[in-house]
């Protein structure tokens, strides 16, 4: 028997409630552990949809049509109730305000234990553990609505990492945050990656940050993957790209531009240097 | 009027359509200062764009602009009104302020409806009315949208009919707040577009944003904000290049801009703008060598 | 807004502060139920004064007076509409004194006294007790007297809300008149609200869905991170804040009622001067929020 792979979708395909068309169209995607994962395309484009599927708000909370079969670190959203799946899955979004509820910044990040019934002992320790990794230590009393945008998407991604999730899956987290914040939540993102061997799955525009960091990009577009492969697989690809309404890195469109060809182009500034001395 | 002829005699000296001196703000309660007496003279029909991380005072100083706050000593003067003497009201016709969540804005029951509101707070005639929003459902193709509700549109819908709803009030000056974050690559170039349409129609335009590609493509002009001070104030390519302010700022230049400053053999060139640039620049080696800033 | 900056949490580590907040919640209904039930206005104003005292001890005492300060338009508003216009008596009122075109009435004197002493005990009181708690652990202390996990969610979610409503009511406003809208009038009520009612449908349905993401709607126990000192002495200070409240009330029901007050008349001079400085009170603050309506 052929073991899932860490998330498995075989084609699913998901109509909202109130939807015209399917929001995701026959998506097949296999993602291992561990690996850095950027889903790329237009507003609309099913990036969000996909995301809410990983944690099983759709079909629980958001409903609708659906089909396929997903399977998370071996378990079917569909069957186990999200409560569960919190534990495996983070769910991180683009309004840092809007994910705040409690007094503190403390309690926002013991959220989540408390509704699991975790020990207070406990909880302390992982309120604590959390804030650290996330560089919000001494925060603990900090009123969540007082502080900066990056702070709040900090304290946002603190709050999922209490739960001790495998899988994080953030929907546009810089969008709403300034060029410090930006870099913060990616810089984050990157060491929970490399250094805690969490499992990443973001939606974003920024593919200059993506083609350095992500392992694969998934190109969606109307419900579809359209194209997916490593950065420099997928941004080599400048004209199907932009046929998409989407853009590639700008080292990578200049390269295109340059030398034409099928072949693979640098998606980074350092590897665009490095192309550029190859051909002096 | 009095003040409509020393405005006059303000314009045609300085030939600026808006002119910040020395103004400096100070927020009401706790006494912070927001902006240490900033000045900024901005010509008629120059694209300007603001750029700093948050809390540096950039949208201190776009608010000053349009009258929305007084600045707590210094002047700022727009087409010849001093902002100190006028409600922000009377202020609307002259400088049109787009926020950056249109949601903000939005409350009538059709797009069209959205579109009147501003000229009919400025008392223009109905007849006036309906040709103002004809121009801009023009300019700004809404005709498929404009008998919808303005929640019932997808959000980079909405972001256009926010800057349309400020267009239908023919202001001179523009000033457009984080007009693509967090926009996708589509509605990006939908509004790149957009600016250099009213820069092209004679409109003084004054972009905040963290989206340096933008900035690179759209503005003559750039002003660099930190800690409530203007740290530079140059071309795009001049601010580009200042490695000193961009480090302080955290703030950096668009990716085929650094490029073009770390490529060996174009040390001493000015940094590239835009990728047509420096691709025209790298197939024609000699014209690029005699071209300036 | 003011309200909100005025009664918000002071940090603090006086005995006040330090008093566990279910034995102050205790002593706080108990008093209440007391002011509820007295009408004479000499023990009501002895708590007033213990109130200010409790401020002072606890170092809160500028808060407190601000806060009065905020509320000294509507307390005196009803010692002047009584006085000139009481409501208890309606053909046989006596005359206290006359003042130019105004008279004022004794039983209106009177009965505005009692209800000017019964609020400020009240709001004094409150005061000093939400002042020196941390809201944090009052939403702790419902939850630990069972209040349902969801009311006390939603109360503690609306707190957190009113200085962020606020603040997108200030930037809607902002953004139309930005658009030439006039501040007053019909017209401006519309484009007022509805971006901020659109605005918080969004904010609840993305905030649902992160809630529910970190296992919000599990049934079974919960845990709480913020623990509240509830000791034996804290308990034995509760009991008795019932006890007192229960004995107060009923005291207050038999010495201190309506029919066992009988009517105060004071000097003539002493009433003239309240009224005067309630009136003064009362109209200065209208006057300036008409002037500060008109200006912005």
């Amino acid at each position: 028997m052929v073991t899932d792979s860490y998330i498995s979708i075989s084609d699913l395909t998901f109509t909202y409630a109130q939807g015209t068309r399917p929001a995701l169209s026959g998506v097949n995607l296999e993602i291992q552990q561990g690996e850095y994962v950027a889903l790329v395309g237009l507003n609309g484009a099913g990036k969000t949809t996909l995301g809410l599927c990983l944690n099983g708000i759709i079909p629980h909370m958001l409903m609708g049509q659906g089909s396929g079969r997903v399977r998370i670190a071996g378990q079917d959203p569909w069957v186990t109730p999200v409560r569960e799946m919190g534990r495996i899955v983070g769910m991180v979004f683009d309004n840092p305000e809007f994910q705040m509820s409690q007094v503190t910044a403390a309690e926002e990040v013991a959220l989540g234990l408390e509704n699991l019934g975790v020990p207070y002992p406990e909880m302390v320790e992982r309120v604590a553990a959390a804030l650290g990794t996330v560089g919000l230590t001494g925060f603990d009393e900090r009123s969540p609505m007082a502080l900066s945008g990056g702070q709040q998407q900090r304290l946002a991604i603190a709050a999922t990492l209490a739960m001790r999730p495998s899988i994080l899956f953030m929907d546009e987290p810089t969008s709403n945050l300034d060029p410090i914040g930006k870099e913060e939540v990616f810089e984050i993102a990157r060491r929970l990656n490399r250094e805690e061997g969490i499992t990443i799955v973001v939606a974003e525009h920024e593919v200059e940050v993506l083609a350095e960091y992500a392992d694969r990009i998934i190109v969606l577009s109307e419900g579809r993957i359209a194209l997916q492969g490593t950065p420099a697989e997928v941004f080599s690809q400048v004209d199907a790209v932009a046929a998409l309404g989407l853009r590639v890195p700008q080292v990578t469109e200049f390269a295109h531009a340059v030398e034409g060809g099928t072949g693979e182009l640098p998606v980074t500034l350092e590897g665009a240097l490095t192309w550029a001395e190859a051909r002096r | 009027m009095t003040a409509q002829v020393s405005g006059a005699a303000n314009e045609a000296k300085t030939g600026s359509i808006l002119a910040v001196t020395k103004a400096r703000y100070v927020y009401p309660r706790g006494n912070v200062v927001a902006l240490e007496e900033i000045s900024v003279d901005v010509p008629a029909g120059q694209s300007l764009g603001i750029v700093g991380q948050n809390g540096s005072g950039k949208t201190t100083l776009t608010k000053l602009m349009n009258g929305l706050l007084r600045p707590t000593s210094g002047s700022v003067v727009v087409d010849g009104m001093d902002t100190a003497k006028y409600p922000v009201q009377a202020m609307a016709a002259h400088v049109g302020y787009v926020f950056q969540n249109p949601n903000h804005q939005l409350f009538a029951p059709t797009v069209a409806d959205e579109l009147a509101f501003g000229p009919r707070n400025l008392g223009v005639s109905e007849e006036g009315i309906a040709e103002r929003v004809a121009e801009a459902t023009e300019f700004f193709s809404l005709q498929e949208v404009l008998a919808l509700h303005p929640y019932r549109i997808s959000f980079p819908l909405r972001k256009l009919v926010g800057i349309a709803s400020i267009f239908t009030m023919r202001p001179k000056v523009f000033i457009l707040d984080e007009p693509t974050t967090g926009q996708d690559h589509r509605t990006t170039s939908t509004i790149n577009r957009l600016i250099h349409e009213l820069v092209d129609r004679g409109s003084t335009v004054i972009c905040v944003a963290h989206d340096m590609p933008l900035l690179a493509d759209v503005s003559e002009r750039l002003i660099v904000m930190w800690n409530g001070q203007l740290i530079a104030d140059g071309t795009p390519r001049e601010v580009f290049s200042d490695k000193a302010v961009m480090g302080r700022t955290h703030l950096a230049p668009p990716q085929i801009t650094q490029f073009s400053m770390q490529l060996p053999g174009r040390a001493g060139r000015p940094p590239a703008l835009s990728l047509a640039e420096l691709v025209a620049e790298y197939q024609t080696p000699d014209r690029a060598a005699a071209r300036e800033a | 807004m003011q309200m909100n900056t005025a009664m918000s949490h002071v940090r603090g580590t006086s005995w006040l502060h330090r008093m566990s907040p279910i034995a102050k919640l205790s002593w706080l209904v108990a008093i209440m139920c007391f002011a509820f039930a007295s009408y004479n206005p000499w023990p009501l104003f002895a708590i007033a004064i213990l109130g200010i005292l409790m401020a002072a001890s606890a170092g809160i005492l500028k808060p407190i007076l601000r806060v009065l300060l905020v509320f000294a338009p509507v307390t005196a508003s009803m010692l002047v509409i009584q006085a000139i216009a009481p409501a208890i008596c309606s053909n046989n009122c006596h005359v206290a004194t006359t003042l130019g075109p105004l008279t004022l009435y004794q039983e209106g004197v009177s009965h505005g006294l009692s209800l000017t002493a019964r609020v400020l005990s009240m709001e004094i009181i409150a005061i000093v007790a939400l002042v020196t708690t941390n809201p944090a652990d009052l939403f702790s202390a419902f939850a630990r007297l069972r209040v349902p996990y969801l009311l006390n969610f939603m109360v503690s979610m609306t707190l957190q809300l009113i200085p962020v409503l606020t603040r997108e009511v200030q930037i809607v406003l902002s953004a139309q008149r930005s658009r030439g809208m006039k501040s007053t009038g019909f017209g401006s009520v519309i484009p007022s609200f509805v971006p901020v009612f659109a605005g918080a449908f969004e904010r609840v349905q993305q905030l649902s869905i992160s809630l529910e993401s970190r296992a919000f709607g599990s049934t079974g126990t919960k845990t709480s991170y913020r623990q509240i000192e509830f000791g034996t002495f804290d308990k034995i200070v509760a009991v008795a804040g019932i006890v007192v409240g229960v004995a107060g009330t009923v005291a207050g029901l038999f010495f201190w009622s309506a029919g066992k007050t009988p009517m105060i008349i004071l000097p003539v001079w002493l009433t003239v001067t309240i009224f005067l400085i309630a009136a003064v009170m009362f109209v200065g603050v209208v006057v300036a929020a008409l002037i500060a309506i008109a200006r912005s």
